[in-house]
């Protein structure tokens, strides 16, 4: 066999596990759903088997799936917004602190140790009407009643923070480790001041973390359920909200398929154009 | 030598050096490996012959109960294995039998009537021959026709426990006597507008919504007129939970002032002092939870299980844990002394007061109710 | 006067991720039956609860091994792959890369259901293994991600030296790339153990009968209202994450100056 041959087939190799797994744990699995869609609820019991578009008509034409998707994306975008503009800096405090940076990530990770939900309920404790912030205003006298903070929409946009917070600091940090500090040093010595140093050298080279993490944040951001059913109020919900309901309250398995689906491909849409003009390859040429 | 503490000497032999990374995670994998084959399933998989059980709950205290004072003594009476598992709701759990293989899911404790008929809907049953469940003969025969309503020829299901979802609410801020007065409309009222909580499920707020237009819930005639009372309650209402830890911390801090309730939690709170009142309004919601048989399941040895868990010892037990009534005659056994005063237990065996929920009209409904309301939820 | 800036602000960036944190080991020690301010007195008792409950001391164990062996085989194929798209010419990179970024893009509930009907289609039942894959499946674009974005910024040079010297691909690998690889394979290894120990929805549908993580034990319990026991159960896992460490630098520490003196 060819040298060439070979050269060709390693990264085959190396990929096989992977693509192995997810292909057989999400795509073929993903064809049922794909199936699914076509299918119709019946009121009750076993649904129809068939080929109908009732339930993409539905998905598609609805102003409200329209609506919610839109304002999941709202939320979405606000919350990557403000991950990168918290994390970007203490990212930065992490990678060029003198002192051991393992324990300053693990213990941003500390909050993951408590569970989920616990975490997310633990914010009722903090914010709610006899929480520590209320108690405290009250007891000094700054406000006579407790002040609505929660089950709004600004209150599940502070869960989501702090739910993706870590993962945008995680990702900044390891492209920024991965900057030679000379690099800035030489900046400055030619002139610069620290910050143009910054702007001009160290910002730029740090751009893939910062948009993997942005990825990150966004696209969970846009699948949660979980936070808006804490901390919402009843209006408040995201496009997964409808996904579970339709799938697990309405057992209308056709519909929740396709809605999930349309999630699926805007989401898949987002990516595409973030490979397009952020992605890896794009970056990893730049460097080249 | 159990695997956590495996793992951390593991851990630390490594950390000191005394152990190479590849011989390390060679333990890690091998560790795994053998607790994968050790998983109870896996054991059940080989053998098909009726070494276990499984039985699906709430976990948590009444797991607790079924286990002492059910699973033990049948294990130890025939030898067949309980396994023990826990859902979050009855909708995540009919989600999951949907997508299992017959047979891997035996008995569950599920809401009452509407589960029964939408497992009877989905073909999910068996028939149960009451005659190897002796303790039946305890058992309210009023709950028991609930069930034979769906499925005139035979059962599928035992009940095993009733409640109600009714108004709960803080007495620092609302008296008895307004309670009384305003009813389920204090659920609407402007005056507690951002005090008032509501349970996202779709049935209650319907429920509710047709008491707060004078209609009688299982035979609604103006629709429009209960999804307005619907949107009302949305608009004024701080929040809906969706669990039982979420009703009792509202409540106890004072989130929000009134909201339905269920019956048991409301004890629960009572219990514990807080000064929260409980109130069925005329026409209160009713509801009943049975353990249910699913098809595929080894049936003579889930009826004999089934007859341990109703003996009265275990249905107190569990009682006393999570609150609620147990489905057994109180003129025929005798409860103890706590039974008789939780919420919504009635010594006359006959559950005449209690007004539950027709099944066939809300299971026909289902599909245009549940979808609507999730629409309502959202401002539509 | 920039430093002290940036440093005032990531404290203030922890102080917030620890909000949540504090107010958890704070109820720990509550007395009050609700896990809820006010605090009514100092008690141990949620420990001794904790220790006595075998459920959740099980679960715990469970959710250890499996965030473990996720973190282990996940990072591993994240390695792999990574490799493979950064360092060789791989024809269709975005279009793997965004198949391998997918299991993050679909709602958990549709994954969980997929997999389901699909294994059931095949006539496989639930086992511990199959929980195992799907938490492999959707913490693997975690690893891929952060690996990634460190492979892109290790320069080919280095590798390529180590080459022309006469290292083995794989020699070089383990030699050059791996040490260099080593934070985002520590940070893609601990988001796969922590994305993994602290999963609900996915764990809810493939978990076999009798096996609970926390979180899904927690969730069963919600509905009795959660026992404090759980807070208790949080203040050990961050005294264990959070002291084991600082212990472990802290002797390394004392070590190294008793030697240098």
């Amino acid at each position: 066999m060819s040298i060439e041959r070979r050269e060709a087939r390693q990264p085959w190799i190396l990929l096989s596990p992977a693509l192995g797994a997810v292909a057989l744990l999400l795509f073929v699995p993903l064809m049922f759903i794909v199936v699914y869609s076509f299918w119709l609820r019946s009121a009750t019991g076993a649904d129809t088997v068939g080929f109908h578009l009732d339930n993409w008509q539905k998905a598609l034409s609805d102003p409200f799936y329209r609506y919610i998707l839109l304002n999941t994306l709202k939320i979405a975008a606000i919350t990557t917004l403000l991950c990168a503009l918290l994390g970007y800096p203490a990212a930065y405090f992490i990678a060029r602190s003198k002192g051991n940076k393992m324990i300053l990530l693990l213990l941003l990770m500390l909050p993951f140790w408590i569970s989920y939900i616990i975490r997310t309920m633990s914010w009722i404790n903090i914010l709610g009407a006899s929480g520590a912030v209320n108690t405290a205003l009250m007891s000094l006298g700054v406000i006579s009643s407790p002040i609505q903070m929660l089950y709004n929409e600004a209150a599940v946009i502070l869960g989501l923070i702090h739910f993706l917070l870590p993962f945008m600091v995680l990702n900044v940090y390891v492209s920024l480790e991965g900057i030679d500090t000379n690099l800035e040093d030489a900046a400055t010595s030619l002139g610069a001041t620290r910050w143009q140093s910054f702007l001009q050298v160290t910002l730029p080279l740090s751009l893939p973390g910062l948009a993997a993490g942005g990825l990150l944040c966004f696209v969970l951001g846009a699948g949660t359920y979980i936070t808006p059913l804490v901390l919402g109020g009843p209006r408040d919900a995201m496009f997964a909200n409808l996904v579970f309901e339709a799938i697990i309250t309405q057992l209308n398995w056709p519909l929740g398929s396709a809605l999930s689906l349309l999630l699926l491909a805007v989401l898949g849409a987002l990516v595409a154009i973030y490979n397009r003009y952020l992605g890896m390859a794009q970056l990893a040429k730049g460097l080249g | 030598m159990d695997n956590s503490t495996r793992y951390d000497r593991l851990l630390e032999r490594y950390r000191n050096g005394d152990l190479n990374r590849r011989t390390f995670l060679g333990l890690i994998g091998a560790a795994g490996a053998a607790y994968g084959l050790q998983t109870p399933f896996a054991r059940q998989a080989r053998a098909q012959s009726v070494s276990q059980v499984r039985f699906d709950g709430w976990g948590g205290v009444v797991s607790e109960a079924f286990r002492q004072h059910a699973f033990d003594p049948y294990t130890a009476a025939t030898g067949i294995n309980v396994v023990d598992g826990t859902f979050s709701g009855g909708d995540e759990y009919l989600a999951q039998v949907r997508s299992s293989q017959e047979g891997e899911y035996n008995i569950a404790h599920l809401s009452g009537v509407f589960d029964y008929a939408r497992y009877v809907n989905f073909g999910l049953t068996v028939e149960l021959n009451t005659a190897n469940i002796p303790n039946m003969e305890l058992v309210m025969d009023a709950l028991t026709a609930a069930y034979r309503r769906v499925t005139p020829e035979y059962l599928s299901a035992v009940p095993y426990n009733y409640g109600t979802t009714g108004l709960a609410y803080n007495r620092k801020y609302i008296s008895d006597e307004e309670m009384k007065e305003k009813g389920a409309s204090i659920l609407i009222d402007e005056a507690y507008k951002g005090k008032i909580g509501g349970w996202s499920d779709w049935r209650t707020r319907i429920w509710y919504g047709a008491l707060q237009t004078g209609q009688d819930p299982n035979a609604i005639a103006d629709m429009e007129a209960v999804w307005d009372a619907i949107r009302s309650h949305r608009d004024l209402a701080l929040k809906y939970w969706g669990s039982g830890a979420e009703l009792m911390s509202l409540l106890a801090e004072e989130e929000i002032y009134v909201t339905e309730g269920w019956s048991g939690r409301i004890a629960a709170m009572q219990a514990e002092g807080h000064d929260i009142g409980y109130y069925d309004p005329p026409n209160g919601f009713g509801w009943q939870e049975c353990l249910f048989v699913i098809k595929g399941s080894p049936v003579e040895a889930c009826e004999e299980l089934l007859n341990f868990m109703l003996a009265p010892e275990t249905s107190i037990a569990v009682a006393e844990g999570q609150m609620y009534p147990p489905a057994l005659d109180g003129t025929k056994v005798d409860l103890g002394a706590t039974i008789p005063t939780l919420p919504a237990y009635d010594p006359t065996g006959t559950l005449d007061a209690l007004t539950f929920a027709d099944p066939a009209y809300w299971n026909g409904n289902e599909a245009e109710w549940s979808e609507t309301f999730s629409r309502v939820q959202r401002g539509f | 006067m920039g430093w002290g800036l940036i440093r005032l602000y990531a404290i203030a960036v922890y102080g917030f991720m620890f909000l949540p944190v504090l107010v958890v080991v704070l109820l720990s020690f509550n007395a009050n039956q609700f896990g809820s301010f006010p605090m009514t007195g100092f008690s141990l008792r949620w420990f001794e609860a904790l220790w006595n409950n075998d459920a959740v001391m099980r679960a715990f164990r469970t959710s250890l091994i499996l965030g473990l062996m996720t973190a282990v085989i996940s990072t591993t194929l994240g390695i792999l792959a990574s490799l493979a798209l950064v360092r060789y010419r791989v024809p269709g990179r975005n279009l793997i890369t965004t198949a391998l970024i997918a299991p993050i893009l679909v709602p958990e509930v549709v994954l969980a259901v997929a997999l389901l009907l699909f294994l059931n289609w095949l006539g496989i039942g639930k086992s511990f293994v199959l929980l195992l894959a799907g938490h492999v499946v959707f913490t693997l674009p975690f690893v891929i991600l952060v690996v990634q974005a460190r492979l892109v910024s290790i320069r080919r040079d280095v590798e390529e030296a180590a080459l022309s010297l006469g290292a083995s691909p794989v020699q070089t690998f383990f030699a050059v790339t791996l040490p260099l690889l080593m934070p985002a394979v520590a940070a893609g290894a601990l988001f796969a153990f922590t994305i993994s120990f602290d999963d609900i929805t996915g764990t809810l549908f493939w978990k076999p009968g009798g096996v609970e993580t926390v979180p899904t034990q927690i969730f069963s319990m919600l509905r009795n209202s959660i026992s404090p026991e759980i807070n208790a159960l949080g203040t050990v896992m961050i005294v264990m994450t959070v002291g084991l460490p600082l212990l472990g630098a802290g002797i390394a520490r004392s070590l190294a100056t008793k030697r240098g003196k």
